[in-house]
């Protein structure tokens, strides 16, 4: 007990002095060569220079944005699969990402193309109930088909459904604001602004709270409704809860990033692994903490890699998160609950 | 009106329409052991899920420490009924103590921490059970005998004063079962628990039930003593024998049962 207890520290103290070095890191590179002595410069004295215009205006918000909803995403994918009962789930493979982007290009188009300027609540709104209406037709598809692995497969035809209508809606949409839409629908963090980055805070951190709040009841249902229900915890309740926790996490990151993909599938599993534990008490926060670093090191590959070309997020992480999934579905054996 | 369960007029069944049992009356006293048996389909489990509330009851009443449990709140059934069923579960990388520990989830705060007293409880039922040397092993990897001492062990810390076992001795080799009946019959007597579990071993049931129901088509077929169900004529309707049958196989079924008691 007391060997894992300490395992856990010096987990999370690595992975915390890894993110603040993934931090200046993304500070440093770029298109634009920034010193570590320059970033501490203008972050201490914000002046009117080009490097710091640079760093805290573009750079910066980019940076916190890839923490935040990376740490969001994951957290989504520990929940959704704590949900299903099984590690091969993800927002993005479930195809609810991909349809929160269809709600977010829908409202878009249409309200831009009606003049309305369109705040970055109304995104999340719109995102959320894309989430919950593709949860609505997985959780359908679910009572049919008790494979998970075949539900992946469900999943994967709904995003792109979901994604070949957005491209449609893009396309066709002529305000020349829309041209924005392109890079975002692939995924992306470039363009985003600290009012994005202001509101996304807010939000993930409440809800990140408030599922860290819910470890004991979310841990009770790992063992199955059934002996949940019967240490006093309240199936409906939680299984409401669970989705909603992880609908807002996925929609607040699709409505200002776009699809980022395998996020949320294989982070969750890299730290099971790592921690070798479940309990949620332990994983939401390293899902969080480990969410934050991939994804910010993926971006920070995705805007130098080919730079000044930047290219999506969800190329680079397919890249480097795919093969864990791969890896899930052949290694496991399917268990399914009775 | 402590430990104790009474069913009143039950009637269980799947979802709307499909009744399996009815008019089920029954009362298990405190550290009574009371044994569901009957042919495969005929409803035990059906009656054990619909008490532990995983199935919704589709008639009647059942009491719980004399209080309606349709009155209950979740959290204190939870404190009233433990059980083990028949349903694998499958944690992920969790050890057989944390296994047991979640019958301690009724007990603790909100972030669901153990404190001391709680890790002694968890201790003590690994250690009634006989489990102490596998308590740090994964759970998905150990036996099917040792993971039914696990999760008897995780209804035992739940401090509960009914338990509810479905076929506990399922799949268990001889020893296992007579280990897992002696720790069962222990927590009725000395802890005073209500105890309703369903059975296939008919041979093991004189030893450790006080009262036996059985269970046939869709009603209660006979209630009384191990003595007074188990009969060849009972056993012939139960289980759908040939006639005379029966008596020929209780000859034989008692012997051996009169060896287990003595060992139970």
């Amino acid at each position: 007990m007391v060997s894992s207890a300490r395992r856990n520290r010096i987990c999370f103290c690595v992975m915390l002095i890894v993110l603040v070095a993934c931090f200046f890191f993304g500070m440093a590179v770029g298109s634009a060569d920034i010193s570590v002595k320059d970033i501490f410069m203008s972050l201490l004295n914000p002046g009117d220079v080009y490097m710091g215009r640079i760093i805290l205006s573009i750079r910066l918000p980019r940076i916190i944005a890839a923490i935040i909803l990376g740490g969001a995403l994951s957290v989504s994918g520990f929940l959704l699969q704590i949900f299903f009962g099984n590690p091969i789930a993800g927002p993005y493979v479930l195809g609810i990402s991909s349809s929160a982007k269809l709600f977010v290009a829908i409202s878009m188009v249409f309200l831009l193309g009606n003049g309305v300027v369109i705040s970055s609540i109304v995104m999340v709104v719109s995102a959320f109930v894309g989430s919950l209406l593709a949860m609505g037709v997985v959780m359908l598809l679910s009572q049919k088909v008790k494979n998970m692995s075949l539900l992946v497969v469900c999943g994967v035809m709904i995003g792109y459904i979901c994604s070949a209508i957005t491209e449609f809606v893009v396309t066709f949409a002529d305000d020349t604001n829309i041209v924005n839409l392109h890079n975002w629908s692939l995924g992306s963090f470039s363009g985003i602004s600290f009012e994005h980055v202001f509101v996304s805070l807010v939000i993930v951190l409440v809800t990140i709270v408030i599922t860290f709040l819910m470890s004991k009841p979310i841990g009770a249902f790992q063992l199955g409704e059934n002996y949940a229900r019967n240490m006093g915890v309240n199936i409906k309740r939680i299984r409401v809860i669970l989705i909603l926790l992880s609908s807002i996490l996925s929609a607040t990151v699709t409505a200002f990033a776009g699809p980022i993909s395998f996020v949320g599938i294989a982070v969750p599993h890299i730290m099971r692994s790592l921690m070798k534990t479940a309990k949620p008490i332990v994983m939401i926060p390293a899902c969080f903490l480990g969410g934050a670093i991939i994804t910010l090191l993926c971006d920070c590959i995705a805007r130098t890699a080919f730079a000044p070309t930047e290219i999506s997020i969800s190329a680079v992480t397919s890249v480097f998160l795919a093969p864990v999934v791969i890896y899930l579905l052949v290694a496991r054996r399917e268990v399914s609950r009775g | 009106m402590d430990n104790s369960v009474s069913l009143d007029n039950l009637k269980v069944g799947y979802g709307k329409n499909t009744v399996v049992l009815q008019d089920v009356n029954l009362s298990i006293a405190p550290g009574e052991i009371v044994c569901l048996i009957g042919a495969n389909g005929a409803g035990k489990s059906t009656v054990l899920k619909t008490i532990v509330g995983q199935l919704k009851k589709m008639g009647g009443r059942v009491f719980v420490n004399g209080e309606d449990e349709s009155d209950m709140s979740e959290a204190d059934v939870a404190k009233a009924i433990s059980m083990v069923m028949t349903e694998r579960i499958h944690p992920e990388l969790m050890t057989c103590f944390d296994v047991v520990a979640t019958g301690r989830y009724p007990y603790t705060g909100r972030m669901g921490l153990l404190e001391e007293k709680d890790i002694t409880a968890v201790n003590n039922a690994i250690d009634l059970v006989g489990a102490a040397e596998i308590a740090a092993k994964d759970f998905s990897k150990i036996s099917d005998g040792q993971r039914q001492r696990i999760m008897l062990a995780r209804a035992i810390c739940q401090e509960t004063g009914i338990m509810v076992l479905d076929e506990p001795t399922s799949f268990l080799d001889l020893q296992y079962k007579l280990d897992i009946l002696r720790v069962i019959k222990k927590m009725a007597k000395e802890k005073h628990i209500a105890i309703l579990m369903s059975i296939h071993e008919l041979e093991f049931v004189p030893a450790i039930a006080d009262k036996v129901v059985g269970v046939s088509k869709d009603k209660v077929f006979v209630t009384g003593t191990p003595k007074e169900v188990i009969t060849g004529a009972n056993l012939e309707v139960m289980y759908k024998m040939e006639s005379g049958t029966g008596s020929v196989l209780c000859e034989g079924l008692w012997n051996y049962a009169n060896s287990l008691t003595r060992l139970i």
